[in-house]
């Protein structure tokens, strides 16, 4: 489940879910709804998406950042955890989504209070976005 | 709610002892009078500049303009100074949007000489300006040599290539348009792929473009000076470098992030990342923004040609001709500036520099006056023409305020205000409009910012920066 929280001038993205994958399957969603909040069309398209980084939250930040440059880029919008791999220092996944005109809201990922860490059962991150 | 305990300085300026927490090394300081602090203490605003005061080789105070509000590790509104050459640079203390900033152009013609014109010249630069995040539309796309030189030379490499701009115009940018230092090497393939195509395009969030006219002149000399009389037309352009700038910022938080346990640096946020300013990964960055910085010049200066095109098919070749740059300003880049007798790196975070009456990086017109200060307010209120006083080398390391300030997010304004009511609002107050969604108007509304004339007014008490004129918006651009 995600949640935006108040920011006076940027956008915060609040996650809590029961697994990893779940985490980034929300931060997709939150994603997407920025990007493209008015459509929902079927997933037309795949992006192998990997990234590597020192850690859980840096792994987060790396892997948004390179869905915000597919839609700047390409106008692809990601809607679909295909595939997950989270291994140490290494996220590969698969991507479902679409081409269209997505909104150019996001400039950029921040590490600013940035986390993806275990909570209680399940995984919290926090992420905030430069619009 | 912030809790920290704000020791009274003078009227306009408080006090965060540096003893508040645990890792500041000099106190936090903030620029306000007690209405914009109340305001300021409703959101992280002072949790974020405490932070700041804990950066390795800070000197004096972490410092925040009456326009304050929470931004990503340092605050918006923010200036910090290191000492060279053992203190930081952090390239989120300059920020993603590197060297955004706002250029100013006086028209030879006054509103009421406009008459029935304001819809149709409105139009054609919004017709002119490619607007958004992508570079689709740009026709001033660069790619390789000349993306360097443009990285390298700024404004100039445009003007010399594709005759964009004037001799005059480079003059009166602050540094001339270009950073020294500034090295291509350091600027990753994917930020040159990100801006190549993006020169000459406006962006999105709360860049605009704004057609003006002068509303009322407070100091006639420095008005005089710079170029301005009461009723004037004038064109303010808000925009920075664009998605090089943001991959950039992105680069360098991640590798200093990585690098911190190597310089025994230990911080409260990880945003605020950042390595000596002597190190690899220092010299590197500043290279690297620099060439950012550089960019983004180039990139007003394209906006401007493009104005400057769609006054000449509305007004005429002649009105075009005499059409004059005021100043161009920056408000997101990190500097090596004297100071207090030394060397240091003045990063300033939403704010703008404010040169007094007689410094050498004045241009020579305008170095009696005082560096020209441009606050815009929002596209429903009011902007300000200010110029630099002593105040500010003695008190905020030669800075001032950038805008009004945020006072609402994004949601909680989209809450209170409608985008396609608050167009027809604008529109019958005399402000012809053309924004990009009706959602993104609404996000920059007038509600979602302070009061302008308060915030100038701390600043001029302040004795940083005096003003010269007030403008009114009676068009708007928005991305």
């Amino acid at each position: 489940m995600y949640t935006w929280v108040e920011h006076t001038a940027e956008l915060e993205l609040s996650i809590q879910a029961d697994s990893e994958k779940e985490v980034l399957a929300d931060a997709l969603q939150a994603l997407a709804e920025l990007l493209d909040p008015d459509r929902r069309p079927r997933p037309t398209e795949t992006r192998e998406v990997a990234v590597s980084a020192g850690d859980g939250a840096a792994l987060l930040a790396a892997w948004l950042e390179e869905l915000v440059f597919l839609a700047e880029s390409e106008g692809f919008v990601g809607r679909e955890l295909s595939s997950c791999a989270l291994r140490g220092e290494r996220l590969e996944t698969r991507v479902a989504g679409h081409l269209g005109r997505p909104r150019p809201v996001v400039k950029a990922v921040t590490y600013h209070r940035l986390c993806f860490e275990r909570e209680g059962d399940g995984f919290a991150a926090r992420v905030v976005l430069d619009v | 709610m912030s809790e920290w305990p704000l020791e009274r300085v003078d009227a306009e300026l408080w006090e965060i002892p540096a003893g508040a927490m645990a890792g500041m090394r000099v106190p936090a300081r903030v620029f306000a009078d007690e209405d914009l602090l109340a305001a300021i203490e409703r959101d992280r605003s002072l949790d974020q500049l405490v932070n700041v005061a804990t950066l390795p080789g800070i000197v004096e105070a972490a410092l925040a303009m009456p326009d304050i509000h929470q931004g990503y590790g340092f605050p918006v509104g923010g200036v910090a100074a290191t000492a060279a050459p053992d203190g930081v640079v952090s390239p989120g203390g300059v920020g993603y949007d590197i060297n955004c900033g706002v250029r100013l152009l006086a028209l030879p013609l006054t509103f009421a000489e406009l008459g029935e014109r304001r819809e149709r010249l409105v139009h054609e630069i919004s017709r002119r300006v490619p607007v958004g995040t992508g570079g689709r539309g740009a026709r001033e796309g660069l790619r390789g040599a000349q993306l360097e030189e443009v990285l390298v030379g700024g404004p100039r490499a445009l003007h010399e290539r594709l005759e964009i701009g004037t001799e005059r115009d480079l003059r009166l940018t602050e540094s001339g348009g270009r950073l020294e230092g500034a090295d291509p090497a350091q600027v990753s393939a994917r930020a040159c792929e990100r801006g190549a195509g993006q020169i000459g395009t406006l962006g999105s969030g709360n860049h605009f473009l704004e057609l003006q006219r002068v509303e009322r002149i407070v100091d006639g000399d420095a008005a005089r000076t710079f170029g301005l009389r009461e009723g004037q037309l004038t064109v303010l352009i808000h925009s920075g470098s664009r998605g090089l700038g943001h991959q950039v910022c992105t680069d360098y938080v991640r590798r200093m992030d990585a690098s911190l346990r190597r310089y025994g640096i230990e911080l409260p946020d990880r945003q605020l990342s950042c390595a000596p300013l002597g190190s690899p990964e220092g010299r590197a960055y500043l290279g690297a923004m620099a060439a950012a910085a550089n960019f983004a010049w180039a990139n007003r200066a394209a906006l401007a040609h493009r104005v400057r095109e769609a006054i000449r098919a509305v007004l005429g070749a002649e009105v075009a001709r005499d059409t004059l740059q005021v100043y161009d300003v920056a408000h997101n880049v990190a500097k090596l500036e004297e100071h207090g007798g030394r060397t240091v790196c003045v990063h300033r975070k939403g704010a703008t520099r404010a040169f007094p009456p007689g410094s050498p990086a004045i241009p020579a017109e305008y170095r009696e006056a005082g560096q020209p200060v441009f606050i815009p307010g929002s596209m429903g209120t009011a902007s300000y023409v200010l110029a630099g006083r002593a105040g500010s080398m003695d008190r905020s390391f030669g800075s001032a305020c950038h805008g009004a300030g945020r006072r609402l997010s994004r949601t909680a304004v989209r809450r209170e205000v409608d985008g396609g009511e608050l167009r027809r609002r604008l529109e019958r107050s005399g402000v012809a409009v053309r924004a990009a969604s009706a959602r993104g108007l609404a996000e920059e509304a007038p509600e979602a910012y302070k009061d302008v004339d308060r915030v100038v007014e701390v600043v001029e008490r302040a004795g940083i920066a005096a003003r010269v004129a007030r403008l009114r918006p009676i068009g708007v651009v928005k991305g």
